[in-house]
């Protein structure tokens, strides 16, 4: 059963005097089911934070109709929120408390009776091991468990969907593999969890599906196996050269290339290297007849990567851009 | 109403772990100036013992319209700031109205709890000079402090939701300074009759309601303000203020 339904979502923010409307969601369609693990990819200003801000009442949609649980969100937006939460991308825990009263007063919030609330806040305190700064102010913690704390926050009222804003942007790695850890024993036992993320690995690693999602629009949804199967031929390769003259119709020749992308870097320090990819079906000398053609035509070989497709391959071949990680 | 009564026992909670610093930021002006304009220059003689009486009901005003501005204003700033500490808030099963609403109530606790300790504090402090005027009517004061308070903590919405963050500071100087001057603390707006129509300008000011207020619980023997005049500039600015505030409080929390 859908345990959350978006269909045709559309929102445009009003413009100022100075600033125009912007489109940020432009008809986007999707359905979770309960337990699984659901994920929105794409790069910043896609639209996957007013998704999921609509999802949760924060956000007023322009058009489109959200269902979760059965439950209209425009029509009953309390009866939505009972059931759902927010682990938001900005860490707003409230400063002002302590950490475990941030969650026991969000119990409250939800009418929790008072031995209701303790138990649960102890006992999440300890599942997302941030038991020892119970008594601490959030501020004092690090992002990492802060961001647990969010995690066990939004846990308290027993909520059928999670919804995840960026939960590991600004992470150092070791912080974020934790993190993906406690999520994903979370989401073993049941919890319906959906994701917002511009890193692949992330959504690679965490999601049963995923809809990768460009400028208000979901591109392709589908498992990240499937989407990487999409691709064609069986592993990527990248070369970044100076060429004097476009080698792509010559490169696209060769025996084993199948296809062949340009990619632009949207962090290229100006100068003139271009990315082109390559999807390849690696065979003999399949490596030599590339090298010989750049040299062949002249080119300044800078680097050259043969890889398995990944999700960032699926964005790429999807936008014709790289995503910014 | 489970997740009203929360809100706003948090928001108390809070307070009352900051009420000394929140009193002082308060409570330190008006009852020092009572100080130097009830003790010292009737004392010198350069004043009439008077004059600290009619500043009494006056100056429990400005406690209250400052803490109820101050009640509302600082949280709100936090709420709206960055990390948005208002949508944990927004997320509770209760309406933006009611989110909106706590805010104004906790403003207004904090505003009566000023006003309340703003009076006595004075009264000791002009001990030995002219105090035969002070006789607080006890039944009038509650109530008028109520409504005076939630009057100042929806005139603290209305501000915080209309002004950027960055300009709170300029507040102070350019609305709430003049309002202090031109909201009848220092003089009864009932003698303003001595310049004529200007009087009634000092209606456009809220605090000069609630200065009025006082006098009438706190001095009834002064002149004061005729009793449906009062009620209708309380009532009809707690109003005003309750509804810009609340709706531009929805305005700037749900995009």
């Amino acid at each position: 059963m859908s345990i959350l339904v978006v269909e045709n979502l559309e929102k445009t923010y009003p413009g100022t005097r100075k600033t125009p409307p912007v489109e940020a969601v432009r008809g986007v369609s999707f359905a979770v089911q309960s337990g699984e693990f659901f994920g929105l990819l794409g790069p910043n200003g896609a639209g996957k934070s007013t998704t999921l801000g609509c999802i949760s009442t924060l956000v007023r949609p322009t058009s489109g109709r959200i269902v979760v649980d059965g439950v209209t969100v425009a029509k009953a937006p309390h009866e939505v929120k009972r059931r759902i939460a927010v682990v938001p991308q900005a860490r707003n825990l409230d400063r002002d408390l302590t950490v475990r009263e941030v969650l026991t007063y969000h119990g409250r919030y939800f009418g929790l009776p008072a031995d209701e609330r303790e138990k649960r806040a102890t006992r999440l305190l300890e599942e997302l091991q941030v038991a020892d700064k119970a008594e601490a102010k959030p501020l004092t913690l690090s992002g990492g468990q802060q961001q647990r704390v969010l995690i066990a926050r939004a846990l308290m009222h027993d909520p059928k969907v999670v919804l995840l804003d960026e939960p590991t942007t600004g992470l150092d790695p070791q912080a974020r593999r934790l993190l993906w850890e406690t999520l994903r024993s979370l989401h073993q036992r049941g919890v319906t969890f959906i994701l917002t993320t511009h890193y692949m690995e992330e959504a690679d690693r965490l999601c049963d599906r995923l809809a990768i999602v460009d400028h208000g629009r979901i591109l392709t949804l589908d498992t990240p196996a499937a989407l990487k199967r999409s691709l064609p031929g069986a592993q990527v390769l990248d070369l970044w050269m100076r060429a004097p003259q476009p080698l792509a119709p010559r490169l696209r020749e060769l025996a084993g290339v199948l296809n062949i992308e340009p990619v632009d870097e949207l962090d290229g320090d100006g100068d003139d290297v271009e990315r082109l990819r390559l999807f390849v079906e690696p065979g003999e000398g399949l490596l030599d007849r590339v090298l010989a053609t750049v040299r062949g035509g002249g080119a300044d070989l800078r680097h050259i990567s043969l890889a398995q497709p990944s999700l960032e391959d699926v964005y790429i071949h999807l936008t014709g851009r790289g995503l910014r990680e | 109403m489970t997740a009203f009564l929360a809100l706003l026992q948090r928001d108390l909670v809070v307070a009352s772990r900051h009420a000394v610093f929140l009193l002082l930021s308060t409570l330190t002006q008006p009852v020092l100036v009572i100080l130097v304009f009830g003790n010292i220059l009737p004392r010198l003689g350069l004043v009439s013992a008077s004059l600290g009486t009619v500043m009494v009901p006056g100056l429990m005003a400005i406690a209250i319209l400052m803490a109820g501005v101050q009640g509302v204003l600082l949280p709100l700033v936090q709420d709206l700031s960055g990390s948005r500490e208002v949508d944990e808030r927004l997320l509770a099963p209760i309406g933006v109205f009611g989110v909106a609403a706590g805010r104004i109530v906790a403003g207004a606790v904090h505003a009566a709890a000023a006003g309340l300790l703003a009076g006595p504090a004075m009264i000791l402090l002009m001990h030995g000079t002219g105090l035969g005027d002070v006789k607080p009517t006890w039944w009038l004061l509650l109530p008028l402090v109520a409504v005076a308070g939630l009057l100042s903590a929806a005139f603290g919405l209305t501000l915080g939701t209309q002004v950027q963050p960055r300009f709170a500071g300029l507040l102070f100087a350019v609305v709430l300074g003049p309002m202090m001057l031109f909201g009848c603390a220092y003089y009864p707006w009932a003698q303003l009759k001595a310049i004529g129509a200007f009087q009634y300008l000092f209606l456009l000011n809220p605090l000069t309601f609630v200065s009025e207020a006082m006098r009438l619980a706190v001095t009834p023997e002064t002149p004061h303000m005729p009793l449906p005049l009062l009620a209708l500039g309380l009532v009809g600015w707690l109003a005003a203020f309750t509804a810009i505030g609340t709706r531009a409080f929805e305005k700037r929390a749900i995009l």
